[in-house]
């Protein structure tokens, strides 16, 4: 009998031995409005081993427009993005923290958590039953760009040198707020737990590692312990290059990384990690999935499978069609997935 | 080298902006950039040696250490807030003409973008080398380059981008500028962009980092 989605999932994030490569496709709203030929035939071709719940929090009264509209999006935390681009998501312009010693004045959005657990908790559970994907809850704590949103990047990354003078209260403050989620989640039917923040630039972390380390690998420990408690997997995603903190990411129990694999090493990635933590994707979305060389997309899978395949796990076909990307592109990477997905040996040639 | 000059450049390498900057927590309760451009110039120090002798060298070596990966975007942060606190003490003498700019750079994010942050590290990295830099923000149209292009003609230009669909963008805006003014060199960067796409595009360059740029522009004046 064949391997559900949610099994196979399972099978790789537990080195199990899946009888095939799970998928997982990320589609951006961008997509829908500007290819959605090229989406349509993607999603036939390749289903997503992958659902989200669709338990939806109570809508906050704060929030105001649409973060995917070009405009003005104001989000339930309060933080207003100024968006050019149907489609993608827009930046904060300007962040309502102006001094840090005013961080008493962010209110986390408490109110959207569910009063009454047991009703929300039904309707997870009847989406939960009525699929075999796998299911990731519908939440995504993400501390330091909260932060950022906040009071801006330029500050944040500078308040983070000196974290005595601000950093640490308004931090624990969106921490204590995204705890909250987690645990609403952990105790839901649902496979796995999702947090962010995105880590690198193009060819270094953005903070010194010994810094992350101390303001924020003790965030994530807590997300992970929290999930694992309850059962559950966690995934992460982290864009730019984040080589540096694999290592701290296996040590608090991340399952499953999605990372700009092209920004870093990936043999090294391979050599030092594979077998001890899922990669969850991706396929280069700066360089090769905007080429109009289809041959470019297909030699990138190769690239995954040659240096992160094994046999037993620990990798997921995972790419975004975003802004950028060419259809035709698009399509021969997820074909070279289809046709490399099952029983693969990895010396797949770059 | 004076004393004085050599504590400027630790300070900006350190990023210890003034006496009340608690950043270094190793030099908290210590004077800073600001006091101690003050001191040098009040101890008849002149301007142009200040800039040349303290503040360049101080955002240089953080450059230089940024770019080997010894140091991170904060420390440059920092170190660029230290360097603004000890230029308020220079700009009169750069108003007076006493000290003169090494050139001017308009700046910018091109039209669809808002990313910035790259961008305003560049511009403080080159205002820290010396260079007077007119920044135009995010989202700048090909037009908005231009005219400041004609009031400013002997300017270079720096473009960012940091979305592959702004990318685009971009080499319009470097074609039309070209064609306008063949003359003024435009530098572009940004996390997706390459050597390979620079030269495609006409551009005159590509640089990863803030540092290397500074580096190619210092020694072309």
């Amino acid at each position: 009998m064949p391997q559900s989605s949610r099994e196979i999932v399972t099978r790789c994030l537990k080195f199990d031995c899946p009888e095939r490569i799970p998928r997982d496709l990320w589609l951006l709203p961008w997509a829908e409005i500007h290819e959605p030929e090229t989406v349509r035939l993607l999603r036939k071709e390749f289903s997503s081993d992958f659902a989200t719940s669709d338990y939806f929090y109570p809508p906050s009264k704060r929030v105001k427009g649409d973060p995917y509209k070009a405009g003005q999006f104001t989000d339930e935390w309060g933080c207003v993005f100024r968006n050019i681009q149907d489609g993608i998501i827009g930046e904060v312009r300007d962040p309502i923290i102006k001094d840090i010693s005013d961080w008493k004045s962010v209110t986390p959005p408490y109110e959207q958590l569910p009063e009454s657990t047991s009703a929300a908790y039904d309707k997870i559970k009847r989406f939960y039953d009525s699929t075999d994907k796998f299911v990731m809850s519908n939440c995504c704590p993400r501390p330091w760009e909260r932060y950022q949103f906040l009071r801006g990047t330029e500050s944040a990354l500078m308040d983070v040198m000196i974290p005595d003078e601000g950093f640490k209260d308004l931090i624990g403050a969106i921490h204590d707020f995204y705890l909250k989620e987690m645990e609403f989640w952990a105790k839901s039917e649902v496979d796995a737990l999702l947090f962010m923040d995105d880590w690198g630039s193009q060819n270094q972390l953005l903070i010194h590692p010994d810094i992350w380390r101390e303001q924020f690998k003790p965030l994530y420990r807590e997300y992970c312990d929290l999930a694992h408690a309850e059962g559950k997997f966690v995934f992460m995603h982290s864009d730019g290059y984040i080589t540096d903190i694999f290592e701290d990411l296996i040590e608090i129990g991340v399952d499953a990384i999605n990372s700009q694999l092209f920004c870093m090493d990936i043999a090294e990635l391979g050599r030092r990690f594979k077998g001890r933590i899922t990669f969850w994707g991706e396929i280069d979305r700066q360089h090769v999935l905007p080429s109009p060389d289809p041959e470019v997309g297909r030699k990138a899978v190769h690239q995954v499978i040659r240096h992160l395949y094994d046999p037993s796990g620990g990798l997921i076909a995972q790419f975004e069609f975003g802004p950028g990307a060419k259809p035709d592109t698009a399509l021969a990477v997820t074909r070279e997935w289809l046709s490399q997905g099952y029983g693969i040996d990895a010396d797949g040639t770059d | 080298m004076n004393n004085l000059l050599t504590q400027i450049a630790f300070c900006i390498e350190k990023g210890k902006a003034d006496l009340n900057s608690p950043y270094p927590p190793v030099l908290k309760g210590e004077n800073g950039a600001s006091e101690l451009t003050k001191e040098a110039i009040d101890s008849g120090i002149s301007a142009d040696q200040i800039l040349k002798q303290g503040l360049m060298p101080g955002m240089n070596r953080i450059g230089e250490r940024f770019s080997k990966g010894e140091a991170f975007i904060p420390d440059l942060l920092m170190s660029a807030r230290a360097m603004n606190a000890a230029m308020e003490h220079l700009q009169p003498h750069f108003d007076s003409g006493d000290i003169q700019h090494r050139g001017t750079l308009i700046l910018g994010t091109v039209a669809g973008d808002l990313h910035e942050i790259g961008k305003n590290v560049v511009r403080m990295v080159l205002e820290g080398d010396g260079w007077k830099v007119l920044d135009l923000g995010v989202d700048v149209t090909v037009e908005r380059f231009s005219e400041t292009l004609r009031d400013n003609p002997d300017s270079i230009i720096g473009m960012s981008a940091l979305l592959t669909t702004t990318m685009g963008t971009m080499e319009q805006s470097v074609n039309q500028i070209k064609q306008q003014s063949p003359q003024t060199q435009i530098y572009v960067g940004g996390a997706p962009l390459t050597q390979e796409f620079s030269d495609k595009i006409g551009a005159d360059g590509f640089f990863p980092d803030p540092h290397s740029f500074a580096k190619h522009l210092a020694a072309q004046t």
